[in-house]
């Protein structure tokens, strides 16, 4: 393990692949931007239809709107410093947010059996989303420091994994097992990113396949076994815990070549759709537009993710690139894990689609995501 | 320094993002793949299936026919019962379960734990399925409840319908019960039925429910409604902007009505008359079979029943002694005792062997061999023809008659005619038939003949001999009727449930047994003089000026030498007690209705079942015979009579006549 001592601020600018590139394309960098205002459009166009359900969804929307506001507000106050700002408020982050997640278990708001949300005034917080973000800040920090050639071994991953597995311990317990998942998974994709010894690999898969069965058995309420199970078997309780995904998957099905049509989409509006404005928002998408809108869907969230590992390459900054690309997998797990279960591919976890789902904390921690995206974008070349 | 940092490592990184952009892709693949599995490929069929879950095939249950007494009177009928419910994923997600829970036991004044208990069995099942929390709301707590809705999330009222027997437990056995549909009967319960029975209907479970099943049962409508994913129907939404569904509704049609021979007045009258005895009563129209008043003590109210069964009641029911889930009037036999000397008088008139100048001497007590057999009453009734035997219910009159037979033949013969033995044909299952001993039975029972003292047993309604109550009543109305024999009935007719007579039941005959009017006439007699005379056994029951006939019996029910029967009865412990036994009929002319009362283990025919007769034919002759014994006619006519009386030359009572 070698220490260097970095400086953030360059000297001079450098283009290294692409001469010429921002000078003929001054808008390139704005395109995350411009994909994440397309996709919070389609949100809202999709979340209007979502919530004109008689049920407790009524009319959501306009909080979404609210958020998003928020989110706003956010986006531009993270575009004023430069991103080195976060590398030196890393570890300060990071303990803020474990702070937060203890005032969660000490005085948390709880709802559906789950203690996840902080309350103040008339906004409530869910600090375990915008811990997503904290990890991979401090992450981002830890590692920009080290450097083991020929891929980290099982010592040097001794000291962020504990960083890592305190929030997850913590998020479990309240229980969120789908935010708590996507963190260890967001922290995988980041070292496999930058290179894991293939041997301590091999012993981390091993060692892996002989917990799951320990974890299922001692570490999983009765309530998440049980989607597990029926995600194994859907049909074996249709009416109970598979219910919610065989009518997920009637929902997206039903949507066929070119959906039903805008506010038409039977399984959602009949209230068949449980959930139907958060995790299951991709199913009402789904049944509206059909296949044709779903492809065009994943397509922009291709694009936006594209876009955003071209701001990590050219950052040209160890610290600036494994801050996008924690971001970044944070989204691509998000959509890959809810459309998955969305369409009866993966258990069902509690994990909403970014821009998409209803959600404060959710909407608020994506746009600050995308936000700290276009910093690195555009800080480059700053001082 | 051209990059920010270590460049050599930011450079390794930058490879790496071809690994990164692979996996994107990848997922994206993936995604993209079972996306079109499933809209694609399985789109059509995942159409089809939305399309099911929205519009579903609601059953309109059809009500069930209603049992109304002779009068049309409803007995037993379908009434709305109110439920409040309460959905748990709705109270869940009200966030403020607890203070709707004590909301709710605060308006209908039970303890909130019971509501919680409630709620805590039904754990297992999906939480939006709805859970009842008190069932039979009054008025009063559906309009409260309905007031506070808004304040109640997850809490609604709902209605059921419930079979309600409008007497409670009055009769139970005869009407009986009805229940859901049980995976074991289902399979029996579809054979040969056209219109297949399913888990949640309701099927008759005893008595007369289940008899007429097939008539009671109506056919069930249906209707195409939009429901959610709950299966609450909804509103047609003005979003969707279009009609969804005609709404093809096949109307319910109701079952048929039974209208049967029973008069409510005479059940209630029977029930005040037992108060808290044990025991059956059944009452016959002599002159066509059909059953006036039925009833067996104690009993239970089928109403609670037809909601489902609460199991601590249930087991209650069963562990009671007193047996109230049995018909005493038909399913279990009793030795007749002196009633069936009736019948030992009929053999020994129409055999000949005895006549109304045949008189004997009653010292208390006859020589059997070297026994001594001895009668009710230990100072003996003196000499007694074949009335006064009756009257007093003199036992050794009727030794001397069973001696004077040629066998226990001569009796069976005629307590055959007479109806005992068989089961009378009613319509109700499980009846018992009775035994009426002969000595090829004895022989072929036991492999022991016929011994002399057992007919003189059998003479008095003793040893082998067994009969139901409606055997016995059925067999009184044959001999005040003359002889015939009719099949005891409960429906008199079906109609539609708009009112229509669909069916008529005409009496049917089951023996005509030509019996001499000399005998009628002899044994009536005796029994006028049972209730009448200052000398028999039930004058303490006569009614002033409201004249009945009866026997008495009392049963033994274990071993007790005669002379200590009435003395030392109600010291016995109750299960040794003797049963009390009467059968009467009235009016003295041309009767009209003939009824048998067992008493169990109330000590005495006269004293135990008498009083019940007495109340039954009392209400009878007021409501049937209004000009005769409505209490001014019956004022008037003893007002008569005294002056009568008082005059010279004046008309002899028939009292007066018989003494």
């Amino acid at each position: 393990m070698t220490y260097t001592t970095i400086d953030h601020r360059p000297e001079e600018p450098f283009r290294p692949d692409s001469p010429g590139y921002e000078e003929n394309f001054p808008w390139i960098k704005w395109v995350p931007l411009f994909l994440e205002v397309v996709l919070l459009a389609i949100g809202i166009f999709n979340l209007l239809s979502a919530t004109a359900v008689e049920d407790k969804s009524m009319g959501l929307w306009k909080n979404q709107i609210v958020s998003i506001g928020l989110g706003v507000l956010a986006t531009a106050v993270i575009l004023i410093p430069h991103y080195s700002t976060f590398s030196r408020l890393a570890y300060a982050i990071y303990a803020g947010n474990i702070g937060l997640l203890l005032v969660v278990l000490a005085f948390g708001k709880t709802t559906l059996g789950a203690k996840r949300w902080i309350s103040f005034g008339g906004l409530s917080l869910q600090p375990s989303e915008l811990m997503k973000l904290s990890v991979v800040i401090f992450l981002a920090k830890y590692f920009e420091r080290i450097n083991v050639p020929g891929g980290f071994r099982l010592k040097d991953l001794a000291l962020p994994t504990l960083f890592v597995l305190i929030p997850v311990a913590m998020i479990l317990v309240q229980p969120d097992l789908g935010t708590a998942m996507i963190i260890c998974l967001v922290y995988g994709s980041m070292l496999l990113f930058q290179k894991i010894n293939p041997r301590t690999l091999l012993i981390l898969a091993t060692v892996a396949g002989f917990a799951a069965p320990i974890i299922y058995n001692t570490g999983l309420k009765p309530y998440q076994k049980q989607r597990l199970v029926s995600f194994i078997d859907p049909m074996s309780d249709p009416k109970g815990s598979g219910y919610n995904s065989i009518q997920s998957m009637i929902a997206v099905g039903s949507g066929q070549l070119s959906g039903k049509g805008y506010r038409k989409g039977t399984q959602s509006h009949l209230n068949f759709l449980p959930e139907h404005h958060t995790d299951f928002i991709f199913s009402v998408f789904s049944e509206e537009w059909g296949f044709a809108g779903c492809v065009g869907l994943l397509v922009l969230y291709v694009f936006f993710l594209s876009s955003g590992m071209s701001v990590a390459y050219q950052s040209n900054d160890k610290f600036a690139m494994l801050l996008a690309f924690g971001i970044l997998s944070i989204f691509f797990w998000h959509i890959f894990i809810n459309m998955g279960m969305v369409m009866g591919m993966l258990p069902i976890v509690g994990v909403p689609l970014p821009f998409m789902s209803y959600g404060g904390s959710a909407i608020l921690t994506a746009m600050c995501g995308v936000a700290i995206i276009l910093n690195i974008a555009n800080k480059k070349y700053m001082f | 320094m051209a990059f920010i940092g270590n460049e050599e490592q930011t450079r390794e990184l930058q490879d790496r993002f071809k690994y990164a952009t692979l996996a994107l892709i990848l997922g994206a693949v993936i995604l993209a793949s079972r996306l079109a599995y499933l809209q694609i490929f399985n789109g059509e069929q995942m159409r089809q299936y939305a399309e099911e879950n929205r519009i579903k095939k609601v059953k309109i249950p059809s009500p069930r026919g209603m049992l109304l007494d002779r009068f049309r009177r409803p007995v037993v009928d379908n009434r709305p019962a109110f439920d409040v419910i309460v959905t748990p994923q709705y109270l869940k997600e009200s966030g403020r379960a607890s203070e709707v829970l004590n909301r709710v036991a605060a308006l209908l004044k039970v303890p909130v734990a019971d509501l919680e208990k409630r709620l805590e069995k039904s754990k297992g099942q999906a939480s939006f399925l709805p859970v009842s929390l008190k069932e039979n709301l009054t008025r009063d707590e559906v309009a409260e409840l309905e007031t506070w809705k808004l304040e109640l999330p997850g809490v609604s009222v709902e209605m059921a319908i419930q079979r309600t027997n409008l007497h409670g437990d009055v009769a139970s056995h005869v009407l009986g019960y009805i229940g859901q549909v049980s995976p074991q009967e289902l399979t029996k319960l579809n054979q040969g039925v056209a219109r297949k029975y399913s888990l949640d209907d309701v099927v008759g479970k005893s008595g007369l429910e289940k008899e007429f099943e097939p008539v009671l049962r109506g056919v069930d409508g249906s209707e195409l409604v939009e429901v959610d994913a709950l299966g609450r129907s909804i509103q047609k939404r003005e979003t969707s902007g279009r009609v969804l569904v005609q709404n093809r509704e096949v109307p319910s049609i109701p079952g048929k009505n039974l209208i049967l021979s029973l008069d409510q007045d005479l059940q209630d009258a029977a029930v005040r008359g037992f108060g808290d005895k044990t025991g059956g009563l059944i009452a016959i129209d002599p002159r066509n079979g059909e059953v006036l008043a039925m009833i067996s003590r104690p009993s239970f109210d089928p109403t609670q029943f037809s909601r489902g069964i609460d199991n601590d009641l249930w087991q209650k029911l069963i562990a009671d002694e007193k047996k109230p889930l049995r018909d005493k009037a038909i399913q279990d036999h009793y030795m007749p005792g002196s009633t069936f000397k009736v019948i030992t008088a009929i053999a020994g008139l129409e055999e000949g062997v005895i006549d109304e100048n045949t008189t004997v001497n009653c010292t208390g007590s006859i020589n059997l061999g070297n026994r001594v057999v001895h009668c009710h009453k230990k100072e003996g009734h003196g000499p007694v023809n074949v009335v006064k035997a009756l009257t007093k219910s003199c036992d050794v009159f009727f030794y001397r008659l069973a001696q004077k037979l040629k066998s226990v033949n001569d009796i069976a013969k005629w307590a055959s005619h007479m109806g005992f033995g068989t089961r009378t044909g009613i319509e109700l299952a499980r009846e018992a038939p009775g035994l009426v001993p002969t000595e090829e039975w004895k022989q072929k029972r036991f492999g022991v003949p016929w011994g002399p003292g057992e007919t003189l047993s059998v003479a008095i309604g003793q040893s082998f001999m067994l009969a139901t109550t409606i055997q016995l009543a059925n067999a009184y109305a044959a001999l005040v009727n003359g002889g015939t024999l009719y099949r005891p009935h409960l429906l008199r007719a079906v109609e539609s449930a708009d009112g229509q007579i669909l069916r008529e039941f005409p009496p049917q005959i089951l023996e005509k047994t030509s019996l001499q009017k000399k005998t009628v006439d002899l044994i009536t007699q005796g029994l006028w003089g049972v209730v009448n005379d200052p000398g028999g056994t039930a004058h303490t029951q006569a009614i002033k000026g409201m004249e009945f006939a009866g026997k008495t019996g009392t049963v033994q029910v274990i071993q007790i030498r005669a002379e200590k029967i009435f003395a030392k009865c109600a010291t016995l412990p109750y299960r040794n007690r003797h049963h009390g036994v009467f059968v009467g009929y009235a009016p003295i002319k041309n009767p009209s209705i003939v009824l048998a009362v067992v008493a169990e283990h109330a000590c005495s025919g006269s004293m135990g079942a008498g009083p019940i007769a007495r109340e039954v034919i009392k209400t009878y002759l007021q409501k049937y015979y209004p000009d005769l014994y409505s209490d001014s006619a019956i004022a008037d006519r003893i007002k008569a009579d005294q002056k009568a009386k008082n005059a010279p030359n004046s008309a002899p009572t028939p009292r007066e006549v018989e003494e």
